[in-house]
């Protein structure tokens, strides 16, 4: 069983810092709204940006923590099998022989750490793909290759 | 005329549709011509909002009725031994050829209105999509038959000339078969079909009976809404008048009227469900050939389907509470690369005794029922009480603070309890040597039978509140299924939990090593099999070689936890 490489901490906090950015706008606006309507308002003004900053800021800062911690993974001659979830822990045993094809696959801000994302993707309809984050980008690269020759023709 | 032995080139060759398609879709637009100019009628033209409905339904026929021509004039067909090939396009050409040995299924559906018309829309699907990858809308009932077999034919020859045939050679070599009406056809070889089921009428009403639609009569009443007539002269023409002073009486009791009213719904509701039910499955036929199920029902829309048996994923057996209190059962087949329409899992048998349901499975793939199944751990009812309480509690809160009846839903929690109970009742998997079995449900109760060969992914998950019970979910998914309800074995204690997950694993695995005793399984199963056998010896033992920098096998990683795990022995067994 391995851990992921902890730069992906970075990469998870970042893109979750960019969307609570992004909601943070949205309620900002709500609230600009509440006060120039004064009286009418419906909510004390800065109530909705106070509290989703207050959770955001907790999300960024220990989502990603608590996500690294409970990720884990192993690959054998026979499986590919993933453990994650803070709150729901899920557990994943993909059989090598049911591998459709598989992508290596990288985002902008994986690129800046050099990471990479193993997905793999099989007949399966609730695990079409299951991906694997937090690599090396050579590293996914080789697990690809590795994984490549246990592909079937026909998987189904 | 066209001839297979040529690539078709100039647009002027190849098959068209049936003429009829020109009429017919012209009629089919019609309604929605229709819809654009009910406000106009309503209104007698007096405002001008109206005026503008009018002008958009004149635009509209004007552009319809010409794209539908120009859609004929550039739609063509050619099937050639190796590809069938389908011009389309009104403003953009679509050329697509869909390569013979990959068609999966071809289906002809006869709606209403080509029944009439003798004309059949072919719908040809392959395994790489969902919905049908050629759509020939419509062509004559017989060409539609012809079309059917030549395909069939072609593919039987390119099954027979060697494994993968390079075009040309194969196009070559074909010896070009007699002419006929203009497209070359094969005489179509006699097909020895074996009748499993046929649902005398009798059967199907009795069918329809078990079924509850509240769709058609909420799609009932949005129709009213839009057409809004006077309900005081609807019921003054239902009841002449004569029954004014009943109605009155009832209204004044809402209770009495309420009661009334939901009693009409629902008799309604079940009037139309036994309509709907049997008019989709009339003259219900289902026959097994060598290597497909075929299946033919329907009244007004006449479907006709192939499932080949390859592409059987799991079977399902559902029954609702009332059709299992009385002993019916239906059969569902999951499949892949079928109609979209029935999110892959065609009705192989709508309504029969149970005992038969399942024989009938059993015909197909070997499969018994076993008599019990394991039970989950009972503190799944103590999950659903804690569950419903916290919802119910919520919901009357909500509700109560505005509205002081709200509190009442508190009293359903009794029921809750009940359901909760009867949910852990009728919940339970089982695992025999071929199948995982899991049934779930209480209203409508399924009952998933997953042959071990068809398994993709294994999941064990366990939310916060079941980790605090010691508790996990187990779920096998496979091709096809999608969607809720799923057959996850919910709540079993956590160990056995993930010993059947070994369990699992490691039949799966078994059931592919070279020496494993046949699975009864379908057909082609034994072709990968085969080629993995090859496939382990040679990269099985390599496989630290191949991937050293990782060392993540168990027994070289004491510090990280390991995966209680007996690790099946690697690929030495295949030698």
């Amino acid at each position: 069983m391995r851990p992921l490489k902890p730069a992906v901490i970075k990469v998870w906090t970042i893109s979750y810092a960019i969307r609570a950015t992004l909601l943070l706008i949205a309620t900002a606006t709500f609230d600009v709204i509440q006060l120039l309507r004064g009286a009418e308002a419906v909510l004390p003004a800065g109530l909705t940006t106070g509290a989703v900053l207050v959770a955001s800021i907790g999300v960024t800062v220990f989502v990603p923590r608590w996500m690294y911690r409970y990720w884990r993974f192993s690959l054998d001659d026979q499986e590919l099998y993933l453990e994650r979830g803070i709150f729901n822990r899920v557990r994943t045993i993909v059989p090598l022989r049911r591998i459709q094809h598989l992508d290596v696959s990288q985002n902008l801000l994986e690129r800046e750490f050099d990471l990479g994302k193993l997905i793999v993707h099989t007949a399966g309809s609730d695990s079409n793909s299951v991906v694997l984050p937090g690599l090396d980008y050579t590293e996914a690269e080789q697990l690809r290759d590795s994984i490549k020759h246990y592909i079937l023709e026909d998987a189904v | 005329m066209e001839s297979p032995n040529t690539a078709p080139q100039p647009l002027d060759e190849g098959q068209r549709l049936h003429p009829m398609t020109l009429l017919q879709r012209s009629l089919l637009s019609i309604p929605a011509f229709a819809l654009l100019l009910i406000p106009f009628f309503r209104s007698g033209g007096s405002g001008g909002g109206e005026w503008f409905n009018l002008i958009g339904a004149l635009v509209y026929g004007f552009i319809a009725l010409p794209a539908i021509i120009i859609r004929y004039i550039r739609f063509r067909y050619w099937i050639t031994p190796t590809e069938i090939i389908i011009h389309s396009g009104v403003f953009t050409t679509k050329k697509r050829n869909i390569p013979v040995e990959k068609v999966q299924n071809v289906e002809i559906e006869q709606s209403l209105l080509p029944r009439l018309f003798r004309t059949a829309k072919i719908q040809i699907y392959t395994a790489g999509s969902t919905t049908a990858e050629g759509v020939m809308e419509y062509v004559g009932l017989p060409e539609a038959h012809r079309i059917r077999e030549t395909i069939r034919v072609y593919q039987q020859r390119a099954d027979a000339v060697a494994p993968a045939p390079a075009l040309s050679t194969a196009v070559d070599e074909e010896p070009a078969p007699a002419e006929e009406g203009g497209l070359l056809y094969a005489s179509p070889a006699p097909r020895q079909d074996a009748m499993l089921f046929e649902m005398p009428l009798a059967l199907v009403i009795r069918g329809g009976m078990y079924r509850f639609s509240l769709i058609y009569i909420a799609l009932a009443f949005s129709v009213l809404q839009y057409l809004d007539p006077d309900p005081d002269v609807w019921v003054a023409w239902l009841t002449r008048n004569d029954m004014f002073r009943t109605i009155d009486t009832l209204a004044a009791s809402p209770w009495v009227w309420g009661s009334v009213l939901v009693l009409t719904a629902a008799l309604l509701s079940w009037l139309t469900g036994i309509l709907v039910y049997v008019s989709r499955y009339y003259g219900f036929q289902l026959s097994q050939s060598e290597r497909k199920i075929h299946k033919k029902h329907g009244l007004l829309t006449l479907a006709e389907g192939t499932i080949p048996l390859r592409r059987i994923q799991a079977f399902v057996f559902r029954a609702n509470w009332l059709m299992a209190r009385h002993g019916w059962q239906s059969l569902e087949l999951q499949t892949i690369g079928g109609d979209v329409n029935q999110a892959g899992h065609p009705v192989a048998v709508p309504f029969a005794r149970a005992p038969r349901a399942q024989a009938l499975a059993n015909l197909i793939r070997p499969l018994a029922l076993p008599d019990a199944f394991e039970a989950v751990s009972k503190l799944m009812i103590r999950r659903d009480v804690f569950r419903a309480t916290v919802i119910l509690g919520l919901l009357a809160a909500g509700i109560g603070w505005f509205w002081r009846p709200g509190w009442g839903l508190l009293a359903l929690l009794p029921l809750a309890v009940l359901f909760s109970i009867l949910n852990y009742r009728h919940h339970g998997y089982a695992l025999t040597n071929d199948y995982l079995m899991v049934r779930r449900g209480v209203l409508t109760r399924r009952t998933w039978a997953i042959p071990i060969g068809k398994f993709q992914v294994f999941y064990t998950t366990a939310t916060y509140f079941q980790r605090r019970l010691k508790l996990a979910s187990v779920y096998v998914d496979t091709a096809g299924a999608g969607g809720w309800p799923s057959p996850t074995i919910r709540d079993l204690p956590a160990e056995t939990a993930a010993a059947l997950v070994e369990t699992l694993n490691e039949q799966f695995q078994a059931g592919f090593a070279p020496d494993a005793p046949a699975m009864a399984d379908l057909a082609s199963d034994a072709t990968p099999a085969a080629e993995d056998a090859t496939d382990q010896s040679g990269q099985g033992a390599s496989f630290e070689s191949l991937h050293p920098a990782s060392g993540h096998s168990p027994a070289s990683d004491p510090d990280q936890y390991v995966r209680p795990k007996s690790m099946p022995p690697p690929a030495a067994s295949a030698d």
